[in-house]
Protein backbone atom coordinates (compact mmCIF):
# COMPACT_ATOMS: atom_id res chain seq x y z
CA UNK A 1 0.00 0.00 0.00
CA UNK A 2 2.82 2.20 0.95
CA UNK A 3 4.47 1.86 -2.41
CA UNK A 4 1.31 2.84 -4.29
CA UNK A 5 1.06 5.98 -2.18
CA UNK A 6 4.59 6.83 -3.15
CA UNK A 7 3.76 6.43 -6.81
CA UNK A 8 1.03 9.07 -6.66
CA UNK A 9 2.88 11.54 -4.47
CA UNK A 10 4.52 14.39 -6.39
CA UNK A 11 8.16 13.63 -6.99
CA UNK A 12 10.40 15.63 -4.74
CA UNK A 13 14.07 15.75 -5.33
CA UNK A 14 15.98 14.30 -2.40
CA UNK A 15 19.66 13.91 -1.79
CA UNK A 16 19.30 10.18 -1.11
CA UNK A 17 18.44 9.44 -4.70
CA UNK A 18 21.12 7.41 -6.43
CA UNK A 19 23.65 9.86 -7.72
CA UNK A 20 23.19 8.77 -11.35
CA UNK A 21 19.57 9.84 -11.43
CA UNK A 22 20.31 12.96 -9.41
CA UNK A 23 22.84 14.26 -11.86
CA UNK A 24 21.34 13.01 -15.10
CA UNK A 25 23.11 10.78 -17.57
CA UNK A 26 25.24 13.46 -19.21
CA UNK A 27 26.21 15.11 -15.95
CA UNK A 28 27.77 12.18 -14.08
CA UNK A 29 31.21 13.67 -14.46
CA UNK A 30 33.61 12.61 -17.15
CA UNK A 31 33.38 8.86 -17.73
CA UNK A 32 36.47 7.28 -16.26
CA UNK A 33 38.19 6.50 -19.48
CA UNK A 34 41.63 6.47 -17.92
CA UNK A 35 42.83 3.18 -16.48
CA UNK A 36 43.18 3.54 -12.69
CA UNK A 37 46.49 2.75 -11.00
CA UNK A 38 44.92 -0.16 -9.11
CA UNK A 39 44.10 -1.91 -12.39
CA UNK A 40 47.60 -1.31 -13.73
CA UNK A 41 49.19 -2.77 -10.57
CA UNK A 42 46.86 -5.78 -10.69
CA UNK A 43 47.74 -6.52 -14.32
CA UNK A 44 51.49 -6.13 -13.69
CA UNK A 45 51.36 -8.70 -10.89
CA UNK A 46 49.17 -11.12 -12.86
CA UNK A 47 51.65 -10.98 -15.76
CA UNK A 48 54.50 -11.25 -13.23
CA UNK A 49 52.96 -14.48 -12.01
CA UNK A 50 52.91 -15.74 -15.60
CA UNK A 51 56.64 -14.92 -15.91
CA UNK A 52 57.33 -16.73 -12.65
CA UNK A 53 55.43 -19.69 -14.13
CA UNK A 54 57.70 -19.70 -17.20
CA UNK A 55 60.79 -19.62 -14.95
CA UNK A 56 59.39 -22.46 -12.89
CA UNK A 57 58.72 -24.54 -16.03
CA UNK A 58 62.26 -23.87 -17.29
CA UNK A 59 63.78 -24.94 -13.99
CA UNK A 60 61.49 -27.95 -13.98
CA UNK A 61 62.62 -28.96 -17.48
CA UNK A 62 66.32 -28.63 -16.56
CA UNK A 63 65.92 -30.60 -13.33
CA UNK A 64 63.47 -33.15 -14.70
CA UNK A 65 65.96 -36.05 -15.21
CA UNK A 66 67.09 -35.69 -11.61
CA UNK A 67 63.56 -35.42 -10.21
CA UNK A 68 62.42 -38.45 -12.20
CA UNK A 69 65.35 -40.49 -10.83
CA UNK A 70 64.63 -39.40 -7.26
CA UNK A 71 60.97 -40.36 -7.27
CA UNK A 72 61.93 -43.62 -9.04
CA UNK A 73 59.64 -43.15 -12.00
CA UNK A 74 59.77 -45.95 -14.55
CA UNK A 75 61.69 -44.97 -17.68
CA UNK A 76 58.93 -45.66 -20.21
CA UNK A 77 56.32 -43.39 -18.58
CA UNK A 78 58.74 -40.52 -17.89
CA UNK A 79 58.04 -38.59 -21.15
CA UNK A 80 54.28 -38.89 -20.57
CA UNK A 81 54.45 -37.55 -17.01
CA UNK A 82 56.76 -34.76 -18.12
CA UNK A 83 54.47 -33.66 -20.93
CA UNK A 84 51.48 -33.63 -18.57
CA UNK A 85 53.34 -31.22 -16.27
CA UNK A 86 54.57 -29.14 -19.20
CA UNK A 87 51.19 -28.86 -20.94
CA UNK A 88 49.42 -28.14 -17.64
CA UNK A 89 51.95 -25.45 -16.77
CA UNK A 90 51.79 -23.87 -20.21
CA UNK A 91 47.99 -23.78 -20.11
CA UNK A 92 48.21 -22.07 -16.70
CA UNK A 93 50.70 -19.48 -17.98
CA UNK A 94 48.65 -18.87 -21.11
CA UNK A 95 45.49 -18.43 -19.03
CA UNK A 96 47.21 -15.86 -16.81
CA UNK A 97 48.47 -13.93 -19.86
CA UNK A 98 45.04 -13.95 -21.51
CA UNK A 99 43.29 -12.87 -18.29
CA UNK A 100 45.90 -10.17 -17.64
CA UNK A 101 45.45 -8.71 -21.13
CA UNK A 102 41.65 -8.92 -20.79
CA UNK A 103 41.77 -6.98 -17.49
CA UNK A 104 44.05 -4.42 -19.10
CA UNK A 105 41.50 -3.93 -21.88
CA UNK A 106 38.70 -3.50 -19.35
CA UNK A 107 36.99 -6.90 -19.09
CA UNK A 108 34.99 -7.13 -15.86
CA UNK A 109 34.53 -10.90 -16.19
CA UNK A 110 38.29 -11.49 -16.38
CA UNK A 111 38.76 -9.35 -13.28
CA UNK A 112 36.19 -11.39 -11.34
CA UNK A 113 37.70 -14.69 -12.54
CA UNK A 114 41.18 -13.67 -11.39
CA UNK A 115 39.79 -12.53 -8.02
CA UNK A 116 38.06 -15.92 -7.69
CA UNK A 117 41.37 -17.70 -8.27
CA UNK A 118 43.17 -15.44 -5.81
CA UNK A 119 40.48 -16.01 -3.18
CA UNK A 120 40.89 -19.78 -3.53
CA UNK A 121 44.67 -19.54 -3.30
CA UNK A 122 44.52 -17.27 -0.22
CA UNK A 123 41.90 -19.51 1.42
CA UNK A 124 44.08 -22.59 0.94
CA UNK A 125 47.03 -20.79 2.56
CA UNK A 126 44.85 -19.52 5.41
CA UNK A 127 43.39 -22.97 6.10
CA UNK A 128 46.90 -24.43 6.14
CA UNK A 129 47.99 -21.73 8.57
CA UNK A 130 45.06 -21.78 11.00
CA UNK A 131 43.95 -25.43 10.84
CA UNK A 132 47.19 -27.29 10.15
CA UNK A 133 49.63 -24.89 11.80
CA UNK A 134 51.77 -24.48 8.67
CA UNK A 135 54.38 -21.75 9.04
CA UNK A 136 54.15 -18.74 6.72
CA UNK A 137 57.46 -16.88 6.92
CA UNK A 138 59.70 -15.02 4.51
CA UNK A 139 61.57 -18.25 3.90
CA UNK A 140 58.44 -20.16 2.94
CA UNK A 141 55.35 -18.72 1.26
CA UNK A 142 54.94 -15.25 2.81
CA UNK A 143 55.85 -13.47 -0.44
CA UNK A 144 53.35 -15.45 -2.53
CA UNK A 145 50.56 -14.93 0.00
CA UNK A 146 51.40 -11.21 0.29
CA UNK A 147 51.32 -10.72 -3.50
CA UNK A 148 48.04 -12.62 -3.81
CA UNK A 149 46.43 -10.42 -1.16
CA UNK A 150 47.79 -7.17 -2.61
CA UNK A 151 46.55 -8.07 -6.12
CA UNK A 152 43.14 -8.96 -4.66
CA UNK A 153 43.04 -5.60 -2.83
CA UNK A 154 43.97 -3.78 -6.05
CA UNK A 155 41.51 -5.56 -8.32
CA UNK A 156 38.62 -5.34 -5.83
CA UNK A 157 39.11 -1.61 -5.18
CA UNK A 158 36.31 0.82 -6.06
CA UNK A 159 38.44 2.46 -8.76
CA UNK A 160 39.25 -0.80 -10.53
CA UNK A 161 35.66 -1.95 -10.25
CA UNK A 162 34.11 1.25 -11.55
CA UNK A 163 36.49 1.37 -14.50
CA UNK A 164 36.04 -2.28 -15.46
CA UNK A 165 32.26 -2.04 -15.24
CA UNK A 166 31.97 1.15 -17.24
CA UNK A 167 34.37 -0.05 -19.92
CA UNK A 168 32.58 -3.41 -20.14
CA UNK A 169 29.33 -1.52 -20.58
CA UNK A 170 30.85 0.80 -23.14
CA UNK A 171 32.05 -2.15 -25.18
CA UNK A 172 28.71 -3.93 -24.87
CA UNK A 173 26.64 -0.90 -25.84
CA UNK A 174 27.45 -0.50 -29.58
CA UNK A 175 26.82 -4.17 -30.30
CA UNK A 176 23.07 -4.02 -31.18
CA UNK A 177 23.60 -1.15 -33.60
CA UNK A 178 26.10 -3.07 -35.69
CA UNK B 1 17.21 -10.22 -19.60
CA UNK B 2 20.05 -12.65 -19.19
CA UNK B 3 22.93 -10.16 -19.26
CA UNK B 4 21.28 -8.04 -16.55
CA UNK B 5 21.07 -11.02 -14.24
CA UNK B 6 24.67 -12.01 -14.76
CA UNK B 7 25.70 -8.45 -14.00
CA UNK B 8 24.06 -8.43 -10.58
CA UNK B 9 25.67 -11.79 -9.70
CA UNK B 10 29.01 -10.21 -10.57
CA UNK B 11 28.08 -7.26 -8.36
CA UNK B 12 27.41 -9.55 -5.39
CA UNK B 13 30.69 -11.38 -5.99
CA UNK B 14 32.41 -8.01 -6.18
CA UNK B 15 31.14 -7.00 -2.74
CA UNK B 16 32.29 -10.34 -1.37
CA UNK B 17 35.80 -9.92 -2.79
CA UNK B 18 35.93 -6.35 -1.48
CA UNK B 19 35.29 -7.49 2.10
CA UNK B 20 37.31 -10.70 1.79
CA UNK B 21 40.35 -8.75 0.55
CA UNK B 22 40.03 -6.51 3.63
CA UNK B 23 40.00 -9.48 6.01
CA UNK B 24 42.88 -11.15 4.17
CA UNK B 25 44.88 -7.92 4.40
CA UNK B 26 44.37 -7.81 8.18
CA UNK B 27 45.75 -11.35 8.34
CA UNK B 28 48.71 -10.36 6.15
CA UNK B 29 49.43 -7.39 8.44
CA UNK B 30 49.46 -9.76 11.40
CA UNK B 31 51.82 -12.16 9.56
CA UNK B 32 54.19 -9.27 8.79
CA UNK B 33 54.09 -7.99 12.37
CA UNK B 34 54.97 -11.36 13.90
CA UNK B 35 57.61 -11.87 11.21
CA UNK B 36 59.22 -8.49 12.02
CA UNK B 37 59.84 -9.62 15.61
CA UNK B 38 61.37 -12.88 14.47
CA UNK B 39 63.94 -11.83 11.89
CA UNK B 40 66.38 -9.68 13.88
CA UNK B 41 67.69 -6.68 11.93
CA UNK B 42 65.61 -7.67 8.92
CA UNK B 43 62.67 -6.89 11.16
CA UNK B 44 63.10 -3.15 10.55
CA UNK B 45 62.27 -3.14 6.80
CA UNK B 46 59.59 -5.76 7.45
CA UNK B 47 58.12 -3.47 10.09
CA UNK B 48 58.13 -0.53 7.65
CA UNK B 49 56.37 -2.78 5.14
CA UNK B 50 53.87 -3.58 7.90
CA UNK B 51 53.19 0.14 8.47
CA UNK B 52 52.82 0.78 4.71
CA UNK B 53 50.40 -2.10 4.36
CA UNK B 54 48.41 -1.00 7.41
CA UNK B 55 48.26 2.70 6.52
CA UNK B 56 47.71 2.54 2.77
CA UNK B 57 45.85 -0.74 2.22
CA UNK B 58 44.36 -2.29 5.36
CA UNK B 59 42.93 0.66 7.31
CA UNK B 60 41.52 2.41 4.21
CA UNK B 61 39.79 -0.82 3.18
CA UNK B 62 38.35 -1.36 6.67
CA UNK B 63 37.13 2.25 6.80
CA UNK B 64 35.67 1.89 3.30
CA UNK B 65 33.67 -1.18 4.34
CA UNK B 66 32.48 0.25 7.68
CA UNK B 67 31.72 3.83 6.57
CA UNK B 68 29.53 2.46 3.77
CA UNK B 69 27.39 1.10 6.58
CA UNK B 70 27.41 3.88 9.16
CA UNK B 71 28.14 7.25 7.50
CA UNK B 72 25.03 8.91 6.04
CA UNK B 73 25.30 9.40 2.29
CA UNK B 74 23.16 12.51 2.04
CA UNK B 75 24.16 16.14 2.48
CA UNK B 76 25.12 16.96 6.07
CA UNK B 77 27.46 19.84 5.32
CA UNK B 78 30.54 17.64 5.34
CA UNK B 79 32.69 16.21 2.58
CA UNK B 80 33.95 12.63 2.66
CA UNK B 81 37.44 11.27 2.04
CA UNK B 82 38.14 8.55 -0.51
CA UNK B 83 37.86 6.06 2.38
CA UNK B 84 34.36 7.34 3.18
CA UNK B 85 35.36 9.12 6.40
CA UNK B 86 33.87 12.53 7.16
CA UNK B 87 36.24 15.15 5.74
CA UNK B 88 36.53 18.94 5.70
CA UNK B 89 33.34 20.94 6.41
CA UNK B 90 31.44 22.68 3.62
CA UNK B 91 31.81 26.33 4.63
CA UNK B 92 31.18 28.39 1.51
CA UNK B 93 28.59 28.58 -1.27
CA UNK B 94 28.81 30.44 -4.56
CA UNK B 95 26.49 31.67 -7.30
CA UNK B 96 27.66 32.04 -10.86
CA UNK B 97 28.90 29.99 -13.79
CA UNK B 98 32.23 28.20 -13.82
CA UNK B 99 34.01 30.99 -15.71
CA UNK B 100 32.92 33.55 -13.11
CA UNK B 101 34.36 31.41 -10.31
CA UNK B 102 37.65 30.94 -12.17
CA UNK B 103 37.93 34.66 -12.93
CA UNK B 104 37.13 35.72 -9.37
CA UNK B 105 39.73 33.44 -7.80
CA UNK B 106 42.41 34.18 -10.40
CA UNK B 107 41.85 37.93 -9.90
CA UNK B 108 42.31 37.42 -6.16
CA UNK B 109 45.69 35.74 -6.61
CA UNK B 110 44.66 32.14 -6.11
CA UNK B 111 46.21 29.39 -8.23
CA UNK B 112 44.23 26.49 -9.63
CA UNK B 113 45.49 23.12 -8.33
CA UNK B 114 46.69 20.56 -10.89
CA UNK B 115 44.81 17.27 -10.98
CA UNK B 116 46.54 14.34 -9.25
CA UNK B 117 48.48 12.52 -11.96
CA UNK B 118 51.78 10.64 -12.12
CA UNK B 119 53.38 13.76 -13.53
CA UNK B 120 52.12 16.16 -10.85
CA UNK B 121 52.97 13.64 -8.09
CA UNK B 122 56.50 13.50 -9.45
CA UNK B 123 56.64 17.31 -9.43
CA UNK B 124 55.59 17.36 -5.77
CA UNK B 125 58.44 15.00 -4.84
CA UNK B 126 60.97 17.02 -6.84
CA UNK B 127 59.80 20.38 -5.48
CA UNK B 128 59.85 19.07 -1.91
CA UNK B 129 63.37 17.71 -2.29
CA UNK B 130 64.72 20.81 -4.03
CA UNK B 131 62.68 23.12 -1.76
CA UNK B 132 61.30 24.93 -4.77
CA UNK B 133 57.75 26.17 -4.67
CA UNK B 134 55.00 24.46 -6.66
CA UNK B 135 52.10 26.91 -6.74
CA UNK B 136 49.72 24.56 -8.53
CA UNK B 137 50.41 21.49 -6.37
CA UNK B 138 47.43 19.11 -6.47
CA UNK B 139 45.12 18.68 -3.48
CA UNK B 140 43.86 15.33 -2.23
CA UNK B 141 40.42 14.27 -3.44
CA UNK B 142 37.41 14.86 -1.22
CA UNK B 143 33.92 13.73 -2.16
CA UNK B 144 30.52 15.43 -2.12
CA UNK B 145 27.40 14.18 -3.92
CA UNK B 146 29.38 10.99 -4.48
CA UNK B 147 32.01 12.62 -6.66
CA UNK B 148 35.39 14.24 -6.40
CA UNK B 149 35.77 18.02 -6.32
CA UNK B 150 35.40 19.64 -9.74
CA UNK B 151 38.45 21.82 -9.16
CA UNK B 152 40.43 23.43 -6.36
CA UNK B 153 42.28 26.68 -5.76
CA UNK B 154 45.16 27.37 -3.42
CA UNK B 155 47.54 30.01 -2.12
CA UNK B 156 51.01 29.05 -0.99
CA UNK B 157 52.41 30.44 2.22
CA UNK B 158 55.76 31.90 1.35
CA UNK B 159 58.66 29.47 1.47
CA UNK B 160 56.80 26.69 3.20
CA UNK B 161 55.41 23.76 1.20
CA UNK B 162 53.77 22.32 4.33
CA UNK B 163 51.46 25.32 4.74
CA UNK B 164 48.87 26.53 2.26
CA UNK B 165 45.39 27.92 1.88
CA UNK B 166 43.16 25.74 -0.23
CA UNK B 167 39.53 25.49 -1.25
CA UNK B 168 37.73 22.74 -3.17
CA UNK B 169 34.61 23.27 -5.32
CA UNK B 170 31.66 21.06 -6.22
CA UNK B 171 28.94 21.97 -8.67
CA UNK B 172 25.57 21.22 -7.05
CA UNK B 173 23.23 18.86 -8.96
CA UNK B 174 20.59 20.52 -11.14
CA UNK B 175 17.57 21.55 -9.06
CA UNK B 176 19.18 20.59 -5.77
CA UNK B 177 18.39 22.80 -2.76
CA UNK B 178 20.35 23.40 0.42
CA UNK B 179 18.68 22.37 3.67
CA UNK B 180 16.32 25.29 4.27
CA UNK B 181 15.56 25.71 0.58
CA UNK B 182 18.22 28.07 -0.79
CA UNK B 183 19.53 27.27 -4.26
CA UNK B 184 23.27 27.71 -4.92
CA UNK B 185 25.42 26.79 -7.92
CA UNK B 186 28.56 25.74 -6.08
CA UNK B 187 29.54 24.44 -2.67
CA UNK B 188 33.09 24.77 -1.43
CA UNK B 189 35.25 23.60 1.44
CA UNK B 190 38.15 25.86 2.45
CA UNK B 191 40.76 24.83 5.02
CA UNK B 192 44.28 25.87 5.91
CA UNK B 193 47.05 23.24 5.84
CA UNK B 194 49.32 24.07 8.76
CA UNK B 195 51.76 21.13 8.86
CA UNK B 196 52.52 17.64 7.62
CA UNK B 197 51.75 14.76 9.98
CA UNK B 198 50.19 11.35 10.36
CA UNK B 199 46.47 10.84 9.95
CA UNK B 200 44.78 9.67 13.14
CA UNK B 201 42.48 7.23 11.35
CA UNK B 202 44.70 5.69 8.69
CA UNK B 203 48.27 6.51 9.92
CA UNK B 204 49.04 7.90 6.43
CA UNK B 205 51.31 10.88 5.90
CA UNK B 206 49.00 13.83 5.31
CA UNK B 207 48.48 17.56 5.82
CA UNK B 208 47.12 18.64 9.20
CA UNK B 209 44.57 21.45 8.97
CA UNK B 210 44.00 24.43 11.20
CA UNK B 211 41.16 23.71 13.62
CA UNK B 212 39.39 27.06 13.21
CA UNK B 213 37.94 26.63 9.72
CA UNK B 214 36.03 29.93 10.05
CA UNK B 215 39.30 31.89 9.77
CA UNK B 216 40.02 30.28 6.39
CA UNK B 217 36.44 30.81 5.25
CA UNK B 218 36.63 34.52 6.10
CA UNK B 219 40.08 34.79 4.48
CA UNK B 220 38.70 33.42 1.21
CA UNK B 221 35.76 35.81 1.26
CA UNK B 222 37.81 38.89 2.06
CA UNK B 223 40.38 38.07 -0.63
CA UNK B 224 37.63 37.63 -3.24
CA UNK B 225 35.73 40.74 -2.22
CA UNK B 226 38.76 43.00 -2.15
CA UNK B 227 39.67 42.12 -5.76
CA UNK B 228 36.12 41.66 -7.09
CA UNK B 229 34.14 44.63 -5.74
CA UNK B 230 30.98 43.60 -7.61
CA UNK B 231 30.75 40.29 -5.72
CA UNK B 232 27.71 40.28 -3.44
CA UNK B 233 27.88 38.56 -0.07
CA UNK B 234 24.93 37.05 1.69
CA UNK B 235 25.29 34.98 4.86
CA UNK B 236 22.99 32.19 5.97
CA UNK B 237 23.38 32.69 9.73
CA UNK B 238 23.51 29.49 11.75
CA UNK B 239 23.11 27.39 8.63
CA UNK B 240 24.40 24.51 10.72
CA UNK B 241 24.74 24.59 14.47
CA UNK B 242 28.14 25.61 15.70
CA UNK B 243 30.08 22.41 16.25
CA UNK B 244 33.42 20.86 16.74
CA UNK B 245 34.34 17.58 15.22
CA UNK B 246 37.20 15.89 13.41
CA UNK B 247 37.99 15.75 9.73
CA UNK B 248 39.13 12.70 7.74
CA UNK B 249 42.68 12.96 9.03
CA UNK B 250 41.54 13.15 12.64
CA UNK B 251 42.27 16.90 13.00
CA UNK B 252 39.80 18.74 15.16
CA UNK B 253 37.67 21.36 13.44
CA UNK B 254 35.27 23.93 14.82
CA UNK B 255 32.94 26.41 13.21
CA UNK B 256 30.20 28.85 14.17
CA UNK B 257 27.94 27.28 11.53
CA UNK B 258 27.40 30.31 9.28
CA UNK B 259 27.34 29.66 5.53
CA UNK B 260 28.30 32.66 3.37
CA UNK B 261 27.01 32.75 -0.20
CA UNK B 262 29.20 34.71 -2.63
CA UNK B 263 27.23 35.91 -5.64
CA UNK B 264 29.60 36.28 -8.59
CA UNK B 265 26.99 36.63 -11.32
CA UNK B 266 27.39 40.40 -11.49
CA UNK B 267 31.15 40.50 -11.08
CA UNK B 268 31.70 38.01 -13.89
CA UNK B 269 31.85 40.39 -16.84
CA UNK B 270 35.29 41.78 -17.43
CA UNK B 271 35.41 45.57 -17.78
Amino acid sequence: MNSSMHKHAPRKRSATEPIESLLGAEDTGSPRSKRPAATVIGVIFVLGRACAGVLWLTAFTLLWPEIAREVELETEIRPAVYSIFLVGGLIGVLLLVVLGIAIWRGSNLARVLVMLGLTLSISVAAIGYFANGEEITIRTTLLTVALDIIVLLALSSRDARAWARSSSRRRAAPRPRR
Amino acid sequence: MAPKRRFSLLAVLDEFFFVFAGIAAVWLAWLLLTESFRTGWWGIPVFIAFWGLLAYLVLPRIHRVLTTIYVPDYFIGRTRTSDGLLGDPINLALQGDEDAVHRAFENAGWRRADPVTLRSSWRIIVSTLTRRSYDEAPVSPLYLFGRMQDFAYQQEVEGNPAKRHHVRFWRTPVGWLLPGGARVDWLAAGTFDRAVGLSLFTLQVTHKIDADTDIERDHIISSIRSSNPAAVLEVLRDFSTGYHSRNGGGDSIRTDGDLPILDLTKSGRRA
